[in-house]
């Protein structure tokens, strides 16, 4: 479980977590001659598809709707990259469950990790599209990291459940894959939330990483501060989220040499 | 004490129907899946002292490499603990986590890190590395196109740089040539001289018997013996005399082109004896044997002599005698007997040998039996040497 001595442990393993993550990261854009330019071009592609159909077909009027679209694609990206990555970071990497001992939930972390490298990447365009459109950040930004860092151990929480579970049932990844894509659209990430009617909106706001996007948004976009109320019920579910995880992780952990 | 082993118990589980999806989990909740349990290690418990080097020997499935995972707490034991004091770096398998698509230089930074080096002292080994493996032109290539002769001893100069406290090998000395071996062994005598505490796996008794002070000899996950290393030794060389002649039995029963003579004399059978004058097909190099070999005599005869031959595996005729070559006068026999043959040390390092004890006429014109080379006993070394021969001899300086 998430004790101060296993916080400890993983503190003095942060090399190998680190080492791990950088390795990962390295590995995805060394086989290709344009390297990382690859993986920028999914999501401006995807920005552009969605713009253009959501700008001109539905009629969508929302102020930066580009930045609002991309901000919202790349941190959705993120969950579903870094849980879809972590389903195989267990079962993917036989020989270090097999050959050596380190806690395990190393293996997980560093591919959050990895993912959030990416994401890193993806952020560089996003901080250009916001200069090319002249939209300037306020004071509010200072939230942006904290829900940033929900966002990532929200990510970490559903990994640890995710790649402990696939170890044992192996079409897992497959039914998350299905959650991943339903989320994608009954997250407000392609409109705003206002689309729903009032009385309805809570339910989508239940969600918490709607909460996240359209609190990031208003920090970053709208230069205004997220209700402390919505703040509390992020840092809530995100508590929940990752508690859940470890304890699923930690009760199929022992057995994942033999299971894998 | 370095680590401590106490009742421990694993029992795998052998569902008959192996269940890896969800969806085969929903399906088969209706039937319920029946499961055998398979028990590796029985109620083992010792305990090993600081600085010692202990052997763990046993036949294949005797639950050795279960025993070293659980104590590198890969594996969970079913009951019983494990107690480890200090830091343990486990060597089950070279290169773990190489990466073929990263540079060599890349990967030495990552398995150093897997082997728990800090980045400090990476840092300042990796050039060392590299060239202790002879790949500094190399750097910079992927991992993937080197062979794997040079893959395996990126991996070994990488792992010798651990500093551990307690040391668990698994037959990592097989692979590799002999060149290599003797490296491992320098190593391992290195960490030994500064005090490591050594759990070590093998097949090689003759390394187990250099190496450890003393052994364990496991047994179809029984504890069969925990002691010093020469007894233990020859409690497991020598102790399953019975099953090792059970095959030797059905050896004998193929005869056709492998056995000649007119029968007036009949070789019922040869038996092998060690040093306790207990039957047995397997030998340590040097210790003494005795060649029993039983006779039936149809009718009495005299112009007689029994030899033996001995050749290699391969088939190199080694060494041949006979009583006549000896001038061992025989007395006229009749019925059934036997005549020993006193081999004081088995001058041979190791492998199989074949055996074919043969009754003539004392000039040779009449074969009564002759067996070829259908019996067979193995030699175990007990010494570094290498080559076919045993030779008793010593270095002056």
């Amino acid at each position: 479980m998430l004790t101060s001595s296993h916080l400890q442990e993983l503190w003095s393993y942060r090399d190998l977590i680190i080492r791990l993550a950088w390795s990962d990261f390295k590995l995805r854009y060394k086989s290709s001659a344009l390297g990382f330019f690859w993986s920028l071009l999914d999501p401006l592609l995807m920005l552009l598809v969605l713009y253009v159909v959501f700008t001109n077909l539905m009629r969508i009027q929302v102020e930066h709707y580009q930045l609002f679209l991309l901000l919202g694609i790349i941190l959705w990206n993120f969950l579903d990259r870094g849980t879809s990555m972590s389903t195989w970071s267990i079962i993917g990497k036989p020989g270090l469950v097999q050959k050596v001992y380190f806690p395990r939930d190393i293996l997980v972390i560093s591919t959050c990790i990895t993912a959030l490298m990416m994401t890193a990447l993806e952020f560089v365009v996003f901080v250009i599209f916001m200069a090319v459109f002249r939209v300037m950040p306020g004071m509010t930004i200072v939230y942006f990291p904290i829900l940033f860092m929900f966002e990532f151990l929200i990510i970490l929480g559903l990994s640890m459940a995710l790649s402990a579970l696939n170890v044992y049932f192996r079409d897992v990844q497959f039914i998350w894959r299905l959650i991943v894509q339903v989320g994608f659209f009954a997250t407000p990430i392609l409109y705003p939330l206002t689309i729903f009617p009032e009385k309805i909106r809570w339910i989508v706001m239940l969600n918490p990483m709607a909460q996240i996007i359209t609190m990031m948004r208003d920090c970053t976009l709208y230069r205004s501060s997220p209700e402390p109320s919505n703040l509390a019920y992020v840092a809530v579910s995100t508590l929940v989220v990752i508690l859940l995880g470890y304890f699923i992780f930690d009760r199929l952990e022992p057995k994942f040499a033999e299971a894998i | 004490m370095a680590v401590q082993v106490e009742h421990l118990w694993k029992t795998f589980p052998i569902p008959h129907e192996r269940r890896t999806t969800l969806f085969e989990n929903l399906v088969g909740m209706m039937r319920p899946n029946h499961y055998e349990t398979f028990t590796v290690l029985k109620d083992v418990s010792f305990e090993v002292e600081e600085g010692e080097c202990i052997g763990i020997i046993g036949d294949n499935g005797s639950g050795k490499s279960t025993l070293l995972k659980i104590i590198a707490n890969i594996l969970r034991p079913t009951k019983g603990a494990v107690r480890v004091r200090g830091k343990m770096t486990p060597f089950l398998e070279l290169g773990v986590g190489f990466q073929p698509d990263l540079t060599v230089r890349e990967n030495v930074g990552v398995y150093a890190t897997v082997m728990g080096l800090s980045r400090k002292k990476i840092r300042e080994i990796t050039d060392d590395v590299i060239k202790f493996a002879g790949l500094e032109k190399f750097e910079d290539t992927k991992l993937k196109n080197l062979s794997s002769g040079m893959q395996v001893r990126l991996a070994f100069s990488t792992a010798i740089q651990t500093e551990p406290d307690v040391l668990l090998v698994d037959e990592v000395l097989a692979v590799g040539d002999m060149e290599f071996q003797q490296k491992c062994f320098d190593v391992f005598n290195r960490y030994r001289k500064e005090g490591v505490t050594i759990l070590f796996v093998s097949h090689d008794l003759g390394a187990v018997r250099r190496f450890c002070d003393r052994t364990l000899l496991l047994g179809a996950g029984e504890q069969r013996a925990f002691g010093e290393t020469g007894k233990v030794l020859d409690r497991y060389v020598y102790g399953r005399s019975e099953s090792g002649n059970s095959s030797d039995d059905s050896n004998k029963g193929q005869c056709g082109s492998n056995r000649w003579g007119n029968k007036k004399v009949i070789i019922t059978d040869v038996e092998f004896l060690d040093k306790f004058g207990i039957k047995c097909t397997r030998f340590s190099s040097m210790d003494p044997m005795t060649v029993r070999i039983h006779y039936h005599a149809v009718e009495d005869i005299s112009d007689i002599t029994f030899g033996i031959a001995i050749h290699s595996d391969d088939g190199h005729h080694l060494f041949g005698t006979n009583t006549k070559i000896k001038n061992i006068p025989l007395r006229v026999l009749s019925g059934d007997g036997c005549i020993d043959l006193k081999i004081e040390h088995i001058p041979m390092l190791s492998g199989k040998f074949l055996l074919s004890p043969a009754a003539q006429s004392l000039d040779y014109q009449i074969t009564y039996d002759w067996i070829d080379k259908q019996y067979s006993f193995e030699v175990i070394p007990t010494s570094g040497d290498a080559g076919l021969i045993a030779m008793s001899c010593g270095w002056v300086t």
